[in-house]
């Protein structure tokens, strides 16, 4: 949730404000409170906070940590010394203590590792409740393909376009393995500078390279026992796919700057939007990567090819949003069957930000068709049917004996590369009739500019 | 000349990206700004203070580009990021972070931003995205 606020509760005034002026300068928002009773009096909960600062309770020890466990998922916890010795029964994973007086760099690198447990813990949440669901024959499929080979340690390779919900798949695998009880740990390879990827996965020792100050272990490490989820996979350095394949075929790894060869007991699953095939020919991914990854292959369907899943999925995803506190909100029959007519390129995940923005802007609703954002309703078809117009008038203008209608032929066509042609042609033809003017052609495509400059690049239109 | 080159040099109006940018800390509101003001492909058109803020403007304004602080009250960058892709012609969405790290990265990308970019590098940053857009970061 990236929440900014972080509770500061010190009977000493001044005490908690020194601490609340690090946070704020570390980019949090803190909130400090110096009386228990005026805290609950708000009627805020503990989990809303990023992090909790405790400081001098004075008597009011007791009335604080009730208040706090009323909370099940109440958030990190960093003690000041005053409170170091009476952790009221918290965990150690649960709670640091900090040394006084405040240090900056210490405060910041402890902020920095809670930021990322919250992000992750909101994240495992809201995807651990979400299946892979529905009753398709498409998701069935794929449903049983998990069952299948989870209680195995056999590698796994997930494809399917961005949205579909390849971790979801992942963790559920994950869960009905021998591993369940070990950490599952993702890392999008995607997301990550190349130049960090390598410490990220397999760890450091201090001094490796300028800013290892301290030893640091890796992913690998981290899903020791368990199973590592490599996501865009296929986004990854031909350099680092070289490790990565030693870690496959030996189970060992070494950590950046250090010599000692460490064994690994870990589960690979890996996943891609990319074809990697097609990556394989153009010498952008290792045939003898891929083979050792695409053990068992899974593919998750588009929620175009399951749409009949759509309201079963709209219904998981507002039980999940209600579970979470986060929001609450109903979609009208019409507005289902609306969701229902659109092509959702962004697959799953689309549905999931959709549903979770309706939720915040109609809370406690029920939301109709007309209240869906315009690309959503079937009315708004603008750019579909033009496009169809145009590849119409293309066509006729082409071979005027055919209809209006682009007719398939009995050989099949490519779908992907007709549309692509057909995208191609009118950007060409908007930019003649703009004299290549980027801006004026983006208008006539009823596109962003950004838009039509990242099409010209995909296209190579460029030149 | 490329027609992306071209679409670089175009006069004032066409190399210019409307941005809006979000955070709650007035004092990177003004810092960015001041950072902005000159720069060649930025034409900064709003300013917001919060997730839910930055929903509305986008809304309203349909920019081009979003540079939103991920840490902020209530609703932050994330939760922000993927709600506004979900409106009609989403900007462009950069995630700004005080915090610069593989998991910061990977929970911007997970939400649906486009980019990254951390405070202490915020105009290198910039720069890039720009430039990935296809605008000019040369300065008059």
């Amino acid at each position: 949730m990236s929440e900014s606020r972080v509770l500061v509760i010190d009977t000493n005034r001044e005490q908690g404000r020194s601490v609340g002026a690090v946070l704020e300068f570390v980019d949090f928002t803190p909130e400090c409170w110096t009386d228990v009773d005026a805290l609950r009096a708000q009627k805020t909960r503990p989990r809303e906070y990023a992090a909790i600062v405790i400081g001098d309770l004075g008597d009011q020890a007791d009335a604080f940590y009730a208040w706090l466990k009323r909370d099940p998922q109440f958030p990190f916890i960093l003690l000041l010394p005053e409170q170091a010795e009476a952790p009221h029964g918290l965990h150690p994973d649960e709670h640091a203590v900090l040394q006084m007086p405040i240090r900056h760099q210490q405060l910041s690198e402890l902020m920095q590792r809670v930021s990322v447990k919250r992000m992750d813990s909101d994240a495992e949440r809201a995807l651990s409740r979400l299946g892979p669901s529905g009753e398709s024959q498409a998701i069935q499929r794929v449903r049983g393909m998990i069952d299948q080979v989870a209680p195995f340690d056999t590698t796994v390779l997930i494809t399917g376009e961005s949205g579909t919900g390849k971790e979801v798949a992942a963790r559920r695998i994950h869960a009905l393995s021998r591993r369940a009880n070990k950490p599952f740990v993702a890392v999008n390879c995607g997301a990550i500078p190349a130049d960090l990827l390598e410490s990220e996965l397999f760890g450091h020792e201090k001094g490796a390279f300028t800013g290892a100050v301290a030893q640091r272990r890796g992913r690998f490490e981290l899903a020791e026992g368990g199973t590592l989820f490599l996501d865009e996979i296929g986004d990854m350095s031909l350099p680092m796919q070289v490790k990565i394949l030693r870690v496959l075929q030996e189970r060992s790894f070494e950590r950046v700057g250090g010599n000692e060869t460490r064994q690994c007991d870990v589960r690979i699953i890996a996943a891609t939007h990319r074809d990697l095939e097609s990556r394989i020919v153009s010498g952008d991914f290792r045939e003898d990567l891929f083979y050792r990854l695409n053990v068992f292959p899974v593919e998750m369907p588009r929620l175009a090819d399951r749409i009949a899943d759509l309201p079963r999925l709209v219904d998981d995803l507002i039980a999940s949003l209600q579970a979470d506190g986060r929001g609450d909100v109903a979609l009208s029959d019409d507005a289902v069957r609306a969701l229902q007519q659109y092509a959702w390129p962004g697959n799953v995940r689309e549905l999931a930000n959709l549903v979770e923005r309706l939720s915040v802007l109609h809370p406690g609703q029920v939301v109709g068709m007309e209240e869906l954002p315009g690309r959503y309703q079937p009315a708004d078809t603008g750019v579909t049917e033009s496009l169809i117009g145009a590849t119409a008038a293309h066509q006729s203008a082409t071979q005027p004996a055919r209809a209006a209608q682009p007719s398939l032929p009995e050989s099949g066509i490519d779908l992907r590369d007709h549309i692509a042609s057909v995208e191609m042609a009118l950007i060409r033809q908007a930019l003649d009739a703009s004299n290549g003017v980027v801006a004026h052609a983006a208008q006539l495509l009823h596109l962003r500019r950004t838009t039509l400059v990242e099409k010209l690049r995909k296209y190579d239109l460029g030149r | 000349m490329t027609l992306i080159d071209r679409f670089a040099t175009e006069g004032d109006s066409m190399d210019t990206f409307r941005t809006i940018v979000v955070d709650d800390h007035r004092a990177f509101r003004t810092l960015a700004g001041a950072l902005l003001e000159d720069h060649p492909a930025i034409d900064l058109i709003a300013f917001g203070e919060s997730g839910e803020e930055a929903i509305e403007l986008c809304e309203r304004h349909k920019p081009d580009l979003l540079l939103i602080d991920i840490s902020m009250p209530r609703m932050g960058g994330l939760q922000a990021s993927r709600l506004i892709k979900a409106q009609d012609n989403p900007p462009h969405i950069v995630i700004v972070s005080n915090f610069d790290d593989a998991g910061h990265r990977e929970h911007a990308a997970a939400s649906g931003a486009d980019n990254f970019i951390g405070k202490a590098e915020f105009m290198e940053g910039v720069d890039r995205v720009v430039q990935q857009l296809g605008g000019s970061t040369a300065r008059r």
